[in-house]
């Protein structure tokens, strides 16, 4: 006997899932399918028109939001990265007093509303302004380098959580060998560990770029005149005629952005599963 | 000597091992306290007036913000219980929805039960804003549910349906659109987990379905469930862009008052005691439900 669920039930949650997936799904679709519809996004459909992602291109604002969100993204990622890479070798395989303060600390973007976090950043870099502007002449005040340290601090948990699953399969005897080998430390982290992280580090990149492409919240407190695509678009949703044009660049980013969070998953999961294997092949 | 060489180079071993730790952790922890403690610092100083930033700000401390916020008839604490109670009504509405979906892929599907997550999971991994963007455009008065419902000559045109957009109702469609994948993770992570064999235990000792759920497998997945509400309670409660595409007039919340008065009434320390009694509120939530939270199940292990 089928012990979690009886025939019937078990139709029925699948109908169930399926429905689910079709609520989830179906807005974004409806939003794709009027990026093509020669008209405003309302029934009846006007036609089949491309132009709209045409009117994109010739947009000169929004590309430039949307560089300026590619730019924040690829910078802030790489510095998320990279910290998340430095904390999650200290809290895997360092002893240190106050692991768990630091282990709280790190993880602790996850759980504060974003709305706090960004007026708290746009308190600091007001002060910043204020003090550094006007005492030195060197401005530090609202802008895409504050969108950037923000994103970082939002990401590093989230790149942390893709980095460590994988670092804790992978054996601390390949560092001692290479060791044995003769190998210094940084020689060992540079053609051992880093290789083998890779798949982790690609994938924590990839989560973070996306996370800080679509951000709006922190942004739009801190990007001052430089808009960001998130920023850019909520502001332009009052211009009933550039919807269409949003809507079409919508759909790319979405179609965009689920391909590369799902590579980056599937990636993530084959390369942990391989040091898995190697891993339960040594126990054996 | 031996003994004292030893006892010098354990030193000078602990001492470099000190050294590799503090050169891990020193730039993470010098990038989360300059921009991420000193900031959340400075706002809760400043929401005691503490600072002066502005040429109307007195610069001295008092509690004279926070007596106003929390004292009797502040619309701002009306504001937040409104706000705690669409949250809590899209939190519970969440979770029922996710614990069948996590049940249904831990327990009834096999072999594709990763991909059919990553299905459910997808969409809350790309863009926020944009989910709640299709809504509105799907809600609009001359939106596409209307303009269908024109279409297909099932209303009269010029009379749309006027709570579909700009209503509470509105913002709680949306805010549960958005969370429900999330959700379903936390649920999926502890069913998963769940030891097969009690389930097997429980049938051969006479057990029904039923009793068995009830009695083995939902309470085996409290903390799973207790994880998922947080989730969704934690970020709606200080929702401000949801509110602000579809929630009109009616649908405003408490962070909506939170941004307003940064970006539009420039009352920055009202906003700070506001921020600040909001991020209270968050952290006891974590204090007293963060231990069934792991980290870990955020993962999508």
């Amino acid at each position: 006997m089928e012990i979690a669920t009886s025939r019937a039930g078990r139709v029925s949650l699948t109908v169930f899932f399926w429905l689910l997936v079709i609520f989830l799904y179906l807005p974004i679709a409806v939003l794709a399918l009027f990026s093509f519809n020669d008209g405003d996004p309302s029934f009846p459909l006007a036609g089949f028109t491309t132009h709209w992602y045409g009117d994109v291109l010739s947009n000169r604002i929004l590309v430039t939001a949307l560089g300026r969100s590619a730019v924040v993204a690829t910078i802030s990622s790489l510095i998320a990265v990279t910290l998340g890479v430095l904390t999650s070798f200290a809290l895997l395989r360092r002893r240190f007093f106050g692991k768990p303060v630091v282990s709280a600390l790190v993880f602790s973007p996850l759980v504060i509303p974003y709305l706090v976090f960004g007026i708290s950043l746009l308190l600091l870099f007001t002060l910043l302004d204020k003090v550094l502007t006007q005492s030195f002449g060197f401005y530090f005040g609202l802008g895409l380098h504050a969108v950037v340290i923000g994103h970082v601090v939002v990401a590093l948990p989230y790149t942390i959580l893709t980095i460590v699953p994988l670092l804790e399969r992978l054996s601390v005897s390949l560092d001692e060998a290479a060791n044995d080998l003769g190998a210094n430390p940084r020689e060992t982290f540079r053609r051992v560990t880093l290789p083998l992280l890779m798949p982790a580090l690609i994938s924590a990149f990839l989560v973070a770029f996306t996370l800080s492409f679509d951000e709006f919240a922190i942004a739009s407190f801190l990007a001052g005149s430089q808009q960001t695509w998130p920023v850019y678009l909520f502001a332009q949703l009052r211009v009933p005629s550039l919807l269409p044009q949003l809507i079409a660049v919508s759909s790319v980013v979405f179609i965009a952005s689920m391909l590369l969070v799902v590579s980056a998953e599937i990636g993530r999961r084959l390369a942990e599963r391989r040091y898995g294997r190697e891993y339960a092949a040594r126990l054996v | 000597m031996a003994t004292q060489e030893a006892a010098a180079s354990a030193k000078q071993w602990r001492r470099r091992e000190r050294g590799v730790t503090a050169g891990l952790l020193s730039a993470p922890m010098l990038w989360l306290l300059l921009f991420f403690v000193a900031p959340v610092v400075y706002v809760a100083l400043y929401s005691l007036g503490g600072i002066k930033l502005f040429p109307t700000d007195t610069g001295v401390i008092s509690l004279e913000g926070w007596r106003r916020f929390l004292g009797g008839g502040s619309i701002y604490l009306g504001l937040f219980w409104k706000s705690v109670r669409m949250s809590l009504t899209v939190s519970v509405v969440v979770v029922l929805l996710a614990y069948p979906i996590g049940y249904f892929l831990a327990l009834c599907v096999r072999k594709l039960k990763y991909v059919l997550l990553l299905v459910i999971i997808v969409p809350f991994l790309t863009s926020f804003l944009l989910r709640v963007l299709a809504w509105k455009v799907m809600l609009g008065d001359r939106g596409v549910v209307n303009s269908l419902l024109v279409s297909l000559h099932l209303r009269p045109a010029n009379e749309p349906i006027e709570w579909l957009l700009y209503s509470q109702f509105t913002v709680m469609l949306v805010l549960a659109y958005v969370w429900i994948p999330f959700v379903a993770l936390p649920i999926f992570v502890s069913l998963d987990n769940l030891d097969r064999s009690l389930l097997e235990a429980a049938s051969d000792l006479g057990a029904s379905r039923v009793r068995t759920f009830v009695r083995v497998t939902l309470p085996l997945s409290l903390p799973g469930l207790i994880a998922a509400f947080v989730f969704v309670f934690v970020p709606t409660i200080g929702e401000f862009v949801t509110p602000l595409l579809v929630g009109g007039t009616s649908g405003y919340m408490y962070g909506n008052a939170i941004q307003d008065l940064f970006t539009r009434g420039l009352d920055w320390q009202s906003g700070s005691v506001l921020a600040m009694f909001l991020l209270i509120v968050v952290a006891g939530l974590m204090a007293v439900f963060g231990r069934y939270v792991q980290v870990r199940s955020v993962a999508a292990d």
